[in-house]
């Protein structure tokens, strides 16, 4: 049985399609991404999932369960961390992660005894019974994962659990996340706008574009999808140095594919070390000013612009782990 | 059961947020006890001979009870949009807990602050000359109407707050009772309103409310008073839980 299914999955709200019929089928025990842009339908997604949302249209299933008919049975199955942690400041660390314990059926002394072992997991230990008002961001993003694991779920639910935390929170939740899969052989379904994490953590992933999934994989398979190296270019002067620029490369023997992006040329060619000089060349000869250029392996960025035919722009992470 | 033990747990909470918040509580406690003595140091020496209610104070103390009732109710109101918007109540919603429950929890609170408060009040009441006639059972059964009606208030202001989401409707929903305390038996008996306030404050649940807790006080024990009074309890709280279950089912479809 597959942890997630959903079949035509579609939320609008009034003339906003914020979902639009999303298919997908996610494997038990897989860390599966779910990448996308701002407003392109991932939290939207993720609250008709966690039964917080009901669908306009379509269906889907989490651990066999239907989300609208069986909204309480599949409540009892997961966990859910949202994009923004839903907190009480007026409450400890301890006695908000117990009262969900508790909202959960859970006995006293296991709600005791799960909450401190939590606590230490997710290194609060020491803040546990300070006001949750008082906490800094990264220490109410740990709680808040201790609160979805509260119940030993089986499928976890997190919607961009790393937006807004410095690289070592980062490292800490990412190592989490996968122990969490290989030890507990929890399903977790993780929203990004981190290309970085999503190659780094997904097994499978979907590519979220306007409320549709526009490419499917792991980020391997995706990645192979472009089947050449990626060669970019950048070019100075006028919008039509550009097209002049692709149309030269265009015509450089071997070369697949020209995409235009944000000032640059964006070259898919296999090979790409023996063919850059002759791209170079080539421009060179049609008179366009050469700037920066760039050879690589395909990244998940650019499956995105072959779909899309935009760059993720999120996409980067923050080196110094401000919110981007 | 399930439901039981959710607005236990929920109860508690919501209490421990009010112990929490000790100068919004002690607004809420002051603003009443301050009406009750300018009303009382104002109109109590001239109520006697005007309209024949020598113990002013005794006729002023449920009036206290329920503007103070109101008050918490607007605070819980509040406390439940900052939930909304800290999205921890999407968090409670995330649990199998009944979602009726869920609201329930915090209703119970008010009741139990209200029924705190009117504890308060009596004791201040009877420490300026308001009596008890109705003696020690008398206080208990006005205790339980207060726990009663602090709940059924406050299914006002939740279902204002569950509707809404929003701090300002939840604050103008306050304003809610003024018609309903003016336009009831709060100033004086209704014989001598005119006959239009007398035919509103005839109609309005609040004077039944009213005139049940003054019997216990001024009185003694008045079985039908006590009637009239649980009776529009019952029904101000069977249409505010009404509009608080209509306005959980609109947020959570
Ligand atoms: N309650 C709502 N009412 C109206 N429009 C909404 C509502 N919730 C979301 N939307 C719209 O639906 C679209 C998708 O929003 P959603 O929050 O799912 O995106 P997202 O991928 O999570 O974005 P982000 O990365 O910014 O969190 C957006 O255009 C958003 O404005
Ligand atoms: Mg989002």
């Amino acid at each position: 049985m597959s942890a997630i299914v959903a079949e035509g999955l579609t939320k609008h709200f009034g003339e906003v399609r914020a979902v639009n019929g999303i298919d997908i089928e996610i494997a038990r025990g897989a860390i599966f991404g779910f990448l996308g842009a701002n407003g392109s339908g991932k939290t939207t997604t993720i609250r008709m999932l966690t039964t917080l949302l009901k669908p306009t249209a379509g269906s889907a299933r989490v651990e066999g369960l239907d989300i609208v008919a069986e909204a309480r049975a599949v409540r009892r199955r997961i966990g859910v961390a949202l994009q923004e942690a839903g907190l009480d400041d007026l409450q400890t660390g301890r006695e908000l992660l117990t009262l969900q314990g508790r909202l959960f059926g859970m006995p006293g002394a296991q709600v005791r005894r799960r909450v401190r072992d939590l606590l230490e997991i997710v290194d609060l230990a020491g803040a546990a019974d300070r006001a949750v008002g008082g906490y800094s961001g990264g220490m109410k993003r740990r709680l808040d994962l201790a609160a979805a694991l509260i119940h030993w779920p089986s499928v976890l639910f997190l919607d961009e659990p790393t937006t807004g935390l410095d690289p070592a929170s980062r490292e800490a939740v990412w190592r989490y996340v996968n122990q969490l899969c290989a030890e507990d052989g929890i399903t977790v379904f993780l929203t990004t706008q981190y290309l970085e994490e999503a190659d780094r953590l997904a097994h499978d992933l979907a590519i979220i574009d306007e409320g549709r999934v526009i490419a499917r994989g792991s980020p391997a398979d995706l990645k192979a999808t472009i089947g050449t190296d990626v060669v970019t270019v950048r070019v100075g002067g006028p919008a039509e140095a550009l097209d002049r620029a692709a149309e030269a490369a265009a015509a450089v023997p071997a070369v697949e594919r020209v995409q235009r992006a944000d000032g640059a040329a964006v070259v898919y060619v296999p090979n790409g070390a023996r063919a850059v000089a002759r791209i170079v060349l080539a421009l060179d000869e049609a008179g366009v000013e050469v700037g920066d250029v760039s050879i690589a392996q395909p990244s998940l960025d650019d499956v995105f612009l072959q779909a899309t035919g935009r760059h993720l722009r999120a996409g980067e992470m923050p080196a110094d782990g401000g919110a981007a | 059961m399930r439901t039981a033990a959710t607005v236990w747990h929920l109860t508690r909470r919501s209490l421990r947020e009010a112990v929490r918040q000790p100068a919004q509580e002690a607004g809420n406690i002051i603003i009443p006890l301050f009406f009750l003595a300018v009303l009382v140091g104002a109109i109590g020496p001239i109520a006697g001979d005007s309209f024949g209610v020598d113990n002013f104070m005794g006729f002023q103390v449920p009036v206290a009870i329920l503007s103070a009732a109101a008050n918490i109710s607007v605070s819980a109101g509040l406390g439940t949009i900052t939930d909304i918007q800290r999205g921890y109540f999407d968090k409670l919603l995330l649990t199998p807990a009944p979602r009726s429950a869920i609201v329930l929890g915090r209703i119970a609170a008010d009741g139990v602050r209200t029924l705190a408060i009117t504890a308060l009040i009596v004791v201040v009441g009877i420490a300026f000359g308001s009596g008890f006639d109705a003696g020690p059972g008398g206080v208990a059964v006005l205790l339980l109407g207060s726990f009663g009606f602090g709940m059924g208030y406050s299914g006002i202001n939740a279902a204002i707050a569950l509707r809404t989401g929003s701090p300002q409707a939840a604050a103008a929903g306050g304003l809610f009772f003024f018609p309903l305390i003016f336009l009831s038996t709060a100033f004086a008996p209704k014989e001598v309103y005119a006959g239009w306030l007398e035919a509103l404050a005839t109609a309005n649940p609040i004077t039944y409310i009213l005139e049940a807790q003054r019997s216990l006080i001024i009185d003694g024990w008045d079985g039908l008073d006590l009637l009239w009074g649980g009776l529009a309890t019952l029904g101000f709280g069977a249409v505010s839980f009404t509009l608080t279950f209509l306005a959980l089912r609109w947020r959570t479809s």
